[in-house]
C-alpha cells in the first residue's frame, strides 16, 4: 500500500488529541489529589485535636471511654483509631499494634495496613502525642478509589474514542479521496491517449479539490480550443490554398507547354505572380487569426483612444467611399479611452469599413460610431444600407473562409469577419451582427480605459499631425529607436 | 551605394545580390553569422539588409544589438520569414530600422533599402522641399506648384511630403501605410491607389508635366526627370 497522505494525517491528529487529554488530565488528577490529601490531614487533625482536648478535660480513662464508643459506633475499616502507653501498648481502638512503619512523631504518614477481610488497603494517619500516650487517627483512602478507577477509565475510553474515530475518519477520507483521484486519473489518461473532449468530474459542492478540477478543466478548455484552432488553420489551409495553387501550377505548366511569344509569356509570369501574391495574402491572414485565436497579442494592449482610431479609419477609407458617392460618415464625441491593442482593432475596423463599402449601394451610406455605453464599456459600431444579412446565414458569415451569396464576384479571401471576431474575442467582446432594414450594423465592444492614457498621446493635436489613432507599439519603438520615419527621412 | 547582405539562403542571395547590382549598387554577401558580424562591423557600409535566422550561431538581432552597442549607426534592414508583430517589434527593438517579411517582392526591398539611405543622409525637417516646380515648406505648411497655391488636407500633406522626400525613389504602397497611415496591415484594397490619385488631381491635374508616376507592379514615384524608368 502506498503511502496515504489522508490517513497519516489522519494518524497524526489522533496524536495530537491525546497529547492534548493528557495534556489536560495530568494537571487535574494532581490538583484533584493534593487537595483531597490536604483536606483528609486537615479532618485527622481536628479529629486527634478533638481527642486531646477529651483527654484534659476527663483524663486517660475519659478518652479511652470515648475511644471505644468511637469505634463501637464506627463502620468497621473506614477510621481508624488508636491509643497506646509510651512502649505502643495499645490502650484502646480498632488497631491491634502499632503499624511499624509508623514512626512515633507527630504528624501525617500514608501507610499500608491490613484489614481483616479486605486485605490491604492505603491509609492516612496522623500521629499525637497525648501526654504519656501516642495517639493514632487515620482514614482508608479505599472510598476515592472507585472515583480514581472511574477518572483512568474515562481517560482510557476518551483516548480509546479518540484514536478509533481518527482512524476511521482518515479511512473514508482516504476512500473518497482515492475515489476522486481514481476518476481524475481515469479522465487525464483519457486526455493523454488523445479525446480532448473529456471533463474533469464536479462535486455539486464546492471544496479544494473541486477548485483544482475547475481550474485544471478551464486549462483543458484552452487547450481544446488551441489544438481545435490549429487543427482549423490547417483545414482552411489545406482547403483554400489548393485552389489557387492548382491555378498557379496549370499556368505554368500550360506557359512551359505552349511556349508563347515572349509578349504573352511576360503577362502570364505577371499573372502567376500575382497568384502567387494571393496565396502569400491568405497564408498571412490565416497566421494572424492563429496568433490572435491563441491569445498571444494581449500584450500588445494600451489605452488608445477608440475615437481617434476611428476617426483615421474613416479618414483612411473617406476618398474610396467618396469615389463609389457613398457618404461614410462618423458619430464620435472623444476622446474614448479604451484598453485594447491598436494595430489589431485598427485592422478590424478597416475590415468593416471595407466590408461596408463593398456591400452598402451606389449613392448609399455608412456610419462609424463609437459611443460609451453604461456599463463601461465603448462600442464600435460600423453600419450599412446595403443588402444585409439573411438570420440564417449570420452565424456563417463569421467563418472562416465563408463568403456569402452576396459577395460572389467581389474581391476578398473570406476571412475578414472571421478576423473581426477573432479580434473582438481578443478583447473580450462578442461580435453583435444586427439588421437596420436595410443594412446591417456590426458592432464589438470594449473595455473603458478609466485612467486615460499612461503617457498622453496629444488627443487635442491638429489631424495627422500628432501620434494618432493607432499610436501602435510598432510606432513607440521607432520613436524610441530612431524617429518616425517620416520626420527624419 | 555600398549594400552588405547577410542571408544563408542561396536563391534568395542570387536574386537580390544579382537585382541591387542591376539597380547600380555594389553589395557584398555573408552566408553565416559570425562572417556577417566581421563584414558589418569592420567594412563601412550605407545600408545593411539582415536576414534573422543565420546559422553560423549568431543570430540576426543579436548582430545588430552588437553592432548598435558598438555604436555603429547604419541603416539595417531585417529580412525575416517571422511575420507576427510581436517578431517584428522585437525587430525594431534590437536596433533594426525596417523590416521587411519574406516572401517579398524585389521591387519593395529596393524601395526600402533606397529609402533607408536616403534617411541617412538627410535628417533636416525643416528644409524646403523641392521637386521640380512644386515646393513644400514643412515648417509653415504651404505648398505650391509654379506660382499656385495648392490645398492639402492633413493626411494628404503628410503623404506628400513623404513623396518628396523620398522623390526620385520608388515608394510601395506598404510604406506609404505603414509611414503616412501607421496601418501595419494589408487592407486588402485599393485605398492607397485612390489617395494618390485624389492627390494627383491636386497637384498634377491641371499641369503640363505630370510629376507623380506609377510605377507598375512596385508603387509610385515622384519626380521631376522625364526619364525616369
Amino acid at each position: 500500500m502506498m503511502r496515504s497522505s489522508a490517513l497519516s494525517l489522519a494518524l497524526g491528529y489522533v496524536a495530537l488529541g491525546i497529547v492534548a487529554l493528557v495534556l489536560f488530565a495530568a494537571p487535574l488528577w494532581y490538583a484533584w489529589h493534593v487537595t483531597i490529601q490536604e483536606g483528609r490531614a486537615e479532618i485527622l487533625q481536628a479529629d486527634a485535636q478533638r481527642l486531646t482536648d477529651t483527654y484534659r478535660r476527663e483524663g486517660a480513662a475519659g478518652l479511652k471511654a470515648f475511644i471505644d464508643a468511637r469505634v463501637g459506633m464506627q463502620i468497621a475499616g473506614e477510621r481508624i483509631l488508636l491509643l497506646t502507653d509510651a512502649s505502643l501498648h495499645p490502650l484502646a481502638g480498632n488497631l491491634a499494634t502499632w503499624p511499624a512503619s509508623v514512626p512515633i512523631v507527630p504528624g501525617n504518614y500514608t501507610i499500608q495496613v491490613e484489614i481483616a477481610n479486605q486485605g490491604n488497603a492505603t491509609a492516612l494517619v496522623h500521629v499525637a502525642m497525648v501526654g504519656p500516650y501516642n495517639l493514632l487517627v487515620g482514614r482508608y483512602n479505599t472510598i476515592f478509589a472507585p472515583l480514581e478507577t472511574r477518572f483512568w477509565y474515562g481517560l482510557g475510553a476518551a483516548v480509546a474514542v479518540l484514536s478509533i474515530a481518527g482512524l476511521l475518519i482518515g479511512l473514508i477520507t482516504r476512500r473518497a479521496l482515492m475515489s476522486r483521484i481514481y476518476s481524475i486519473r481515469q479522465t487525464v489518461s483519457a486526455i493523454m491517449h488523445g479525446d480532448l473532449q473529456h471533463r474533469l468530474p464536479m462535486q455539486p459542492h464546492d471544496d479544494e479539490l473541486n477548485t483544482l478540477s475547475r481550474t485544471i478543466n478551464g486549462m483543458l478548455e484552452q487547450i481544446e480550443l488551441l489544438v481545435h484552432g490549429v487543427r482549423n488553420v490547417s483545414n482552411s489551409i489545406a482547403h483554400d490554398l489548393r485552389t489557387p495553387l492548382a491555378e498557379l501550377r496549370s499556368r505554368l505548366e500550360e506557359l512551359a507547354l505552349i511556349r508563347p511569344p515572349p509578349e504573352q509569356a511576360f503577362a502570364e509570369i505577371d499573372g502567376a505572380v500575382a497568384d502567387v501574391d494571393r496565396v502569400i495574402r491568405i497564408f498571412d491572414a490565416l497566421l494572424r487569426l492563429a496568433e490572435i485565436d491563441a491569445g498571444m497579442r494581449r500584450s500588445g494592449f494600451v489605452a488608445l483612444d477608440a475615437a481617434d482610431l476611428a476617426a483615421n479609419a474613416v479618414e483612411f477609407y473617406a476618398p474610396a467611399a467618396e469615389l463609389r458617392n457613398i457618404d461614410l460618415a462618423l458619430q464620435a464625441e472623444g476622446p474614448v479611452w479604451v484598453s485594447g491593442d491598436p494595430v489589431l482593432l485598427a485592422q478590424a475596423l478597416s475590415n468593416l469599413i471595407d466590408n461596408a463599402l463593398k456591400y452598402a449601394p451606389r449613392n448609399g451610406a455608412i456610419q462609424v460610431a463609437v459611443r460609451k455605453r453604461g456599463d463601461g464599456s465603448a462600442e464600435i459600431s460600423v453600419s450599412d444600407n446595403g443588402p444585409g444579412i439573411a438570420d440564417a446565414e449570420k452565424s456563417k458569415v463569421v467563418e472562416r473562409f465563408y463568403r456569402g451569396d452576396a459577395s460572389r464576384g467581389t474581391p476578398g479571401v473570406g476571412l475578414g469577419l472571421s478576423l473581426v471576431l477573432a479580434v473582438a474575442k481578443l478583447h473580450g467582446s462578442a461580435l453583435s451582427l444586427s439588421d437596420r432594414h436595410p443594412g446591417l450594423t456590426v458592432a464589438m465592444t470594449l473595455p473603458l480605459e478609466p485612467s486615460g492614457p499612461a503617457v498622453h498621446a496629444l488627443p487635442d493635436g491638429p489631424p495627422g499631425a500628432g501620434i494618432i489613432g493607432p499610436a501602435s507599439l510598432v510606432a513607440q519603438v521607432r520613436v524610441a529607436g530612431s524617429g518616425p520615419a517620416s520626420l527624419v527621412s | 551605394m555600398k549594400v552588405l547582405l547577410v542571408e544563408d539562403n542561396e536563391r534568395v542571395t542570387q536574386f537580390v545580390v544579382k537585382g541591387l547590382q542591376e539597380a547600380g549598387h555594389t553589395t557584398d554577401h555573408a552566408g553565416n553569422g559570425r562572417e556577417g558580424m566581421f563584414l558589418a562591423a569592420s567594412e563601412p557600409y550605407d545600408v545593411i539588409i539582415m536576414d534573422r535566422m543565420l546559422p553560423g550561431g549568431i543570430d540576426g538581432l543579436a548582430i545588430i544589438e552588437v553592432l548598435r552597442k558598438a555604436g555603429k549607426r547604419t541603416p539595417i534592414l531585417i529580412l525575416s520569414a517571422l511575420s507576427e508583430v510581436d517578431d517584428r517589434i522585437r525587430g525594431l527593438r534590437s536596433g533594426g530600422d525596417d523590416y521587411l517579411t519574406k516572401p517579398f517582392a524585389f521591387g519593395e526591398l529596393l524601395a526600402r533599402v533606397d529609402a533607408l539611405h536616403r534617411r541617412a543622409q538627410s535628417i533636416d525637417v525643416e528644409t524646403p522641399l523641392i521637386v521640380g516646380d512644386l515646393h513644400m515648406d514643412p515648417l509653415t505648411r504651404k505648398v505650391t506648384r509654379g506660382a499656385r497655391p495648392i490645398q492639402l488636407q492633413p493626411r494628404e500633406f503628410k503623404l506628400l511630403e513623404y513623396l518628396m522626400r523620398h522623390a526620385g525613389q520608388v515608394v510601395t504602397r506598404t510604406m506609404l501605410l505603414e509611414n503616412v497611415w501607421d496601418y501595419h496591415f494589408d487592407p486588402q484594397t485599393n485605398v492607397v491607389d485612390v489617395h494618390i490619385s485624389k492627390l494627383r488631381q491636386k497637384i498634377d491635374a491641371e499641369f503640363e508635366r505630370p510629376l507623380l508616376r506609377t510605377v507598375r507592379n512596385a508603387g509610385y514615384t515622384l519626380t521631376a526627370d522625364d526619364s525616369f524608368r
